[in-house]
C-alpha cells in the first residue's frame, strides 16, 4: 500500500491541468483493469469486471489539487496570479512554487522593516507576486505565459507513521483507488474507478459521469479536514488523525443516502475496522454531484491536517484502514 | 589555490546551514574551512565570532559580516505534540504559516510543520487576520519521540535555496551573502599586493542587537572597519533613492561612517570600475556599524550593503553579480590606505 502516493502528490495537477496525474495513473493501472478510457472532460475511468450477477459500484477520487493560475505578466518580470480552488492567501507567502512544467519561482513579500500599519491584515492576492528571477516582462515571457498553472513544490516525506505532502486532497484518494485496483477483488460486482477532474472548482468532473455509466451507487473517496490542533476546542474538531476513516452523514449541499451510510458503518463494525464520523458538515464532495445526477452516493475520507495548504499531514494507519473499509464494503455490498 | 571559488555555490552552501543568533558554530566551522586557505591565522573570540587574519605591515582594516540568522524558540509544548514559538529576530508573521520547520534539540533534529486551519473550518473573523505567535503552532506529533523537545529549543524554517538567471533565492542571505562577499574578497586579496593587515570577521548575534561584531573589533584593535550587510533592493522608500538589484553594492553615507574613508572607497570603486550605489543613512544604521564605530578609541567605519529583496522572508533574493562586485570593492579598498 501507499506505493504510488509519493509520485502522485509530487505531480502537478491544478483543476483543469490534470494531464500528468491522469497519464501517470493510466500507465500504472492499464494492465490491471478490463477497460480504461478518458472522457470528454478528462475524467479517467477504469472498469474492473466482477464475476457476474452483481451491481455496478463507482469509486471516485479527484485528481486535481488546489493551486493557482498566472493571470498577468508584469512589466518588472513578476507574475500576478489567482487561486484555483480554495487557497487561503495567508499560506502562500514565502513558498517556492512551480509555474507551468518546471519554472521555479517564489512568492515573496516586502520586508517587515518597511511595512506600514496593518501588517497582521490578511494579504490579498492582487498584492502578491511570483518572482521567477526575470528582470523584465520580455524575459519572463520566454518561460511562462498567462494561463499557466502554478503549484506548490513540497517534497513528499514520511516521518514514522505520518505522511507530509502537498495535494493529499485528493491524491490520497487516487492512491487508495490504485491500491484497490492492485488488490485481489473476488466479488460479483463491476467496479468503476473514476479518477475525476475539477472537483476543487465546483465538483465539475463527475457531472458527466451519470450519463456515461449506469452505476447503482457511488462512493467519493476523499481526504478531509481534521482541525485537531491547539487552535480548535475538541468539540469543534472535524476528525482526529489516527481514529480511522471518516464516514460522512451529511456535508455541504448533501445528506448522504441513509442506506449507504448505514452500510459503511455496519461493514466497519463487522470487520473491526476503526472508523469515525465526520463531526463537521462543512465542505463538499463529489458525492453531492453524483446524487444530483441520479446516483446515490456516500463519502469515506482519510482525515488530514492542514489541507489546501502546501504541507498537509495524514496518518498511514488511517489510509490503510480506509483501504480495508472500502474493500470490505465492495465484498459485502 | 586550486580553482576560483564559485560565488553561486558558496551562497547556496552557506545559506543551507542553519545558524540562529547564538548558534552560529556550524556556519562558522564551514566558513573557517574555506578561510584557512585564504588567511594566515583564524581564531574565535569569547563571543564566538570567527576572525581570520591576513598579516601585513600597513594599516589594520576589518571586514565584518554577521553570520547569524533569525529563527524561533520553543516557548510552549502541548501534551499532544504541538508547540508554540517566539521569534529570535524580527519575523513577519505572514511568512511563517504552512512551512516545514526543523526543531534543533540536544537529542537531535525533529521535523515540524507550522499548521494552518483549512478554509472549511475557519470563521470569517479569523480569516481577516494573520495569526501571530499566540495562534501559530508547530505540529511535531509525527515524531515518535517528540517528548524530547523542550522549552528553549531552536526552530528554523526548512527551505532549499536555488539559483535562476544569475539570481539566488535562499534562506538567510541576510547575512550569508555578506559572508560570501568577504570570502571572495579574501580570495582576491591573496592575489593583490596590499600592505594592509586585514581582519575578516564573521560575527555572531547581530539579529538580537548583540555584541558579536563589537567584541571582535575590540580584539582586533582596528583603524578601519567595513561592515557588510544587506539593504532593501528594488523597493520604493519615500524620500530615498531606490537601491536597485544588480546595480552593485550600496555605499552608506552618514554619521555612522567616516567621511574620508568612504571617499576613499568611492575613489577606489571609480578607479577599478566597480559599480556601486549611494545609500544615505541620516542616523544610526541598525547594523553592526553603529557599534564598531565606537570601539576602543574609535574605528573609521564604512557600511557596504548588498541589495536584497524580501528581507526576513524564508526565501530572500540577491543577484550574484552584486555579491561579486561587493567582494571587489572590499578587496580594492585595502589598497592605498595610509
Amino acid at each position: 500500500m501507499l506505493k504510488f502516493l509519493r509520485e502522485l502528490t509530487e505531480l502537478k495537477g491544478v483543476s483543469g491541468f490534470e494531464d500528468d496525474v491522469r497519464e501517470f495513473i493510466k500507465e500504472k493501472i492499464k494492465d490491471k483493469v478490463d477497460e480504461v478510457f478518458v472522457d470528454r472532460m478528462g475524467n479517467l475511468i477504469a472498469l474492473k469486471k466482477g464475476s457476474g450477477g452483481g451491481k455496478r459500484i463507482l469509486l471516485d477520487a479527484h485528481m486535481d489539487e488546489v493551486g493557482f493560475m498566472v493571470t498577468n505578466i508584469n512589466e518588472d518580470g513578476t507574475l500576478s496570479f489567482s487561486p484555483v480552488g480554495g487557497v487561503d492567501p495567508r499560506v502562500v507567502i514565502g513558498k517556492k512554487v512551480i509555474v507551468g512544467k518546471d519554472v521555479e519561482g517564489i512568492i515573496g513579500y516586502k520586508a517587515i522593516h518597511i511595512q506600514r500599519d496593518g501588517y497582521l491584515n490578511a494579504p490579498k492576492y492582487h498584492e502578491l507576486k511570483i518572482d521567477i528571477g526575470a528582470k523584465s516582462k520580455a524575459e519572463a515571457e520566454r518561460s511562462v505565459k498567462i494561463g499557466d498553472q502554478v503549484t506548490f513544490s513540497t517534497i513528499y516525506e514520511e516521518v514514522s507513521d505520518f505522511v507530509i505532502a502537498k495535494a493529499l486532497d485528493d491524491r490520497c484518494g487516487c492512491s487508495i483507488l490504485m491500491d484497490l485496483i492492485y488488490s485481489e477483488l473476488t466479488i460479483p460486482h463491476d467496479v468503476y474507478f473514476a479518477f475525476t477532474v475539477q472537483e476543487e472548482t465546483g465538483l465539475r468532473g463527475p457531472a458527466i459521469l451519470a450519463e456515461q455509466l449506469q452505476a447503482d451507487v457511488a462512493i467519493a473517496v476523499e481526504t478531509t479536514t481534521s482541525g485537531d490542533d491547539p487552535e480548535l476546542e475538541k468539540q469543534l474538531w472535524s476528525t482526529h488523525l489516527g481514529d480511522g476513516p471518516a464516514i460522512t452523514f451529511m456535508h455541504s449541499g448533501y445528506v448522504v443516502s441513509k442506506d449507504i451510510f448505514d452500510k459503511l458503518v455496519e461493514v466497519a463494525k463487522k470487520h473491526g475496522i476503526p472508523f469515525q464520523y465526520k463531526m463537521r458538515t462543512v465542505g463538499g464532495t463529489n458525492a453531492r454531484r453524483y446524487a444530483l445526477t441520479g446516483i446515490p452516493a456516500g463519502v469515506v475520507s482519510v482525515p488530514a491536517r492542514y489541507i489546501h495548504s502546501p504541507v498537509s499531514v495524514i496518518k498511514k494507519s488511517d489510509y490503510e484502514n480506509t483501504v480495508r473499509l472500502l474493500k470490505a464494503f465492495l465484498e459485502e455490498f | 589555490m586550486s580553482r576560483e571559488l564559485d560565488t553561486k555555490e558558496l551562497l547556496l552552501k552557506l545559506s543551507s546551514i542553519p545558524g540562529p543568533s547564538g548558534f552560529e558554530d556550524e556556519v562558522l566551522e564551514e566558513v573557517e574551512k574555506i578561510m584557512k586557505d585564504l588567511s594566515d591565522e583564524c581564531f574565535r573570540t569569547p563571543m564566538g565570532s570567527l576572525v581570520c587574519v591576513k598579516r601585513g605591515n600597513g594599516p589594520k582594516i576589518g571586514f565584518f559580516a554577521h553570520a547569524d540568522q533569525i529563527a524561533f524558540l520553543v516557548v510552549k509544548v502541548y501534551e499532544d505534540g504541538f508547540l508554540r514559538l517566539s521569534g529570535i529576530g524580527g519575523w513577519d508573521p505572514k511568512v511563517i504559516a504552512s512551512q516545514k520547520v526543523t526543531v534543533h534539540t540536544r537529542h537531535g533534529k525533529f521535523r515540524g510543520v507550522v499548521g494552518f486551519m483549512p478554509p472549511h473550518l475557519q470563521t470569517t473573523e479569523e480569516s481577516k487576520r494573520v495569526p501571530d505567535y499566540d495562534h501559530l503552532f508547530v505540529d511535531v506529533s509525527m515524531n515518535p519521540d517528540w517528548q524530547k523537545i523542550g522549552i528553549g529549543d531552536l526552530v528554523t524554517i526548512d527551505v532549499q535555496g536555488f539559483e535562476k538567471s544569475g539570481t539566488v533565492f535562499a534562506p538567510a542571505l541576510d547575512n550569508r551573502a555578506s559572508c560570501v562577499a568577504i570570502i571572495k574578497a579574501a580570495e582576491l586579496i591573496t592575489k593583490l599586493e596590499t600592505k594592509a593587515q586585514v581582519y575578516y570577521v564573521f560575527s555572531t548575534r547581530e539579529e538580537i542587537g548583540g555584541p558579536g561584531a563589537k567584541s571582535a573589533a575590540y580584539a582586533s584593535e582596528l583603524e578601519y572597519g567595513v561592515v557588510i550587510d544587506v539593504t532593501h533592493g528594488d523597493e520604493d522608500l519615500p524620500g530615498f533613492p531606490k537601491i536597485k538589484m544588480g546595480e552593485g553594492p550600496a555605499i552608506a553615507v552618514g554619521p555612522v561612517t567616516n567621511r574620508a574613508f568612504v571617499e576613499h572607497i568611492r575613489d577606489v570603486a571609480g578607479k577599478f570600475n566597480v559599480k556601486f550605489q549611494i545609500e544615505p543613512i541620516p542616523g544610526r544604521s541598525g547594523t553592526d556599524t553603529d557599534d564598531v564605530q565606537l570601539t576602543r578609541i574609535g574605528v573609521k567605519t564604512a557600511l557596504v550593503s548588498i541589495p536584497l529583496k524580501y528581507m526576513h522572508n524564508p526565501y530572500e533574493k540577491v543577484v550574484i553579480k552584486d555579491v561579486e562586485d561587493t567582494a571587489k570593492l572590499l578587496a580594492f579598498s585595502t589598497l592605498g590606505l595610509e
